[in-house]
């Protein structure tokens, strides 16, 4: 990137409200260091409570869910972006990163019915999904409690977005990317 | 049986099992990237306490946590589950989950609690103003 391009990648940042952007590596240093920028972030307007443990809730499970789904590239490092910003009056939070093309269809089956479901449908499901106690032997990929878009969605205060990209270079990967307002 | 205490870190609660005063906290954050890891211990110690505490011993219970993930969620539901089979077998079990007086999901989620775990004697209160 030269620098005219930096300079109106930066504006372009400045325009849409961007608090921060990062992509590249994701480890446990680096999710530890936006946790911490984002805390200072939020402590420093005048956001309810409520509205600070959703944005940051929102962060810490994308960021997770990166770590836990990227498969490593060939040199072991998981590469994933994010970015959280504030316009038109709410917050937002976004995250991409590749997926192997056999899972994709998996992940839509995972996200597009929490864009249609009503809040407490969402709240519903939520208490559903926190009493299975079955999940672990029914979702041998799920690494957590199966709750992570749950609780993305459920923090969210209009329906989550999700885009799937396919480039080219990569044929055995798509990149998934998801977005959602507080 | 051997307490358990175990300072904070910015991403996990304090946690103070004083099984020998039947006083146990957990105090704090908890978003640890794998929750497992650190609950599995925390449950396993809880369970044996549990099944040796005698049903004359008040036992007090805090859950003080200003925000958990959603991997924390299960485990944390789980420590409750123990303590709701106990309290039905006959322990003296009173527990208590503060949350954010502003945050109604909050509220919610402990009310959730209260409505499965019927067993348990399970406050849901809102938490000290600092």
């Amino acid at each position: 990137m030269n620098l005219t391009s930096f300079s109106d990648f930066c504006a372009q940042a400045v325009k849409e409200g961007m608090l921060f952007y990062y992509t590249g590596e994701y480890s446990k240093n680096v999710i530890g260091a936006m946790s911490d920028t984002l805390r200072h972030r939020l402590d420093s307007t005048d956001l309810s409570g409520p509205a600070r443990r959703k944005i940051f809730s929102t962060f810490v499970e994308m960021s997770q869910n990166v770590m836990h789904y990227v498969d490593p590239d060939h040199d072991g490092i998981k590469i994933g972006a994010l970015a959280v910003g504030h316009t038109g009056g709410k917050y937002y939070v976004m995250c991409g990163n590749p997926v192997r093309v056999e899972y994709v269809e998996r992940v839509k089956e995972k996200v597009e019915p929490l864009r249609t479901m009503t809040v407490e449908e969402i709240k519903s499901a939520y208490r559903a999904q926190l009493r299975n106690e079955e999940h672990e032997q029914q979702d041998q990929i799920s690494k957590g409690a199966g709750l992570g878009f749950l609780t993305v969605a459920r923090d969210a205060s209009e329906p989550i977005e999700y885009q799937i990209v396919y480039r080219s270079e990569r044929q055995e990967f798509a990149e998934f990317y998801l977005r959602a307002a507080i | 049986m051997q307490d358990i205490t175990i300072p904070a870190t910015a991403e996990t609660p304090e946690v103070k099992f004083l099984f020998s005063e039947h006083q146990l906290s957990l105090v704090g954050e908890s978003y640890p990237e794998n929750a497992m890891s650190f609950y599995a211990p925390l449950r396993a110690g809880l369970q044996s306490y549990l099944a040796q505490v005698s049903e004359q011993a008040p036992v007090e219970v805090h859950f003080s946590l200003k925000y958990f993930n959603s991997s924390s969620t299960k485990l944390l539901r789980s420590l409750i589950s123990l303590l709701n089979d106990a309290a039905q077998s006959g322990k003296r079990i009173t527990a208590y989950w503060y949350h954010d007086p502003e945050d109604d999901m909050m509220l919610e989620f402990g009310q959730d609690l209260q409505d499965e775990f019927g067993a348990l004697h399970l406050n849901v209160t809102p938490f000290e103003p600092a």
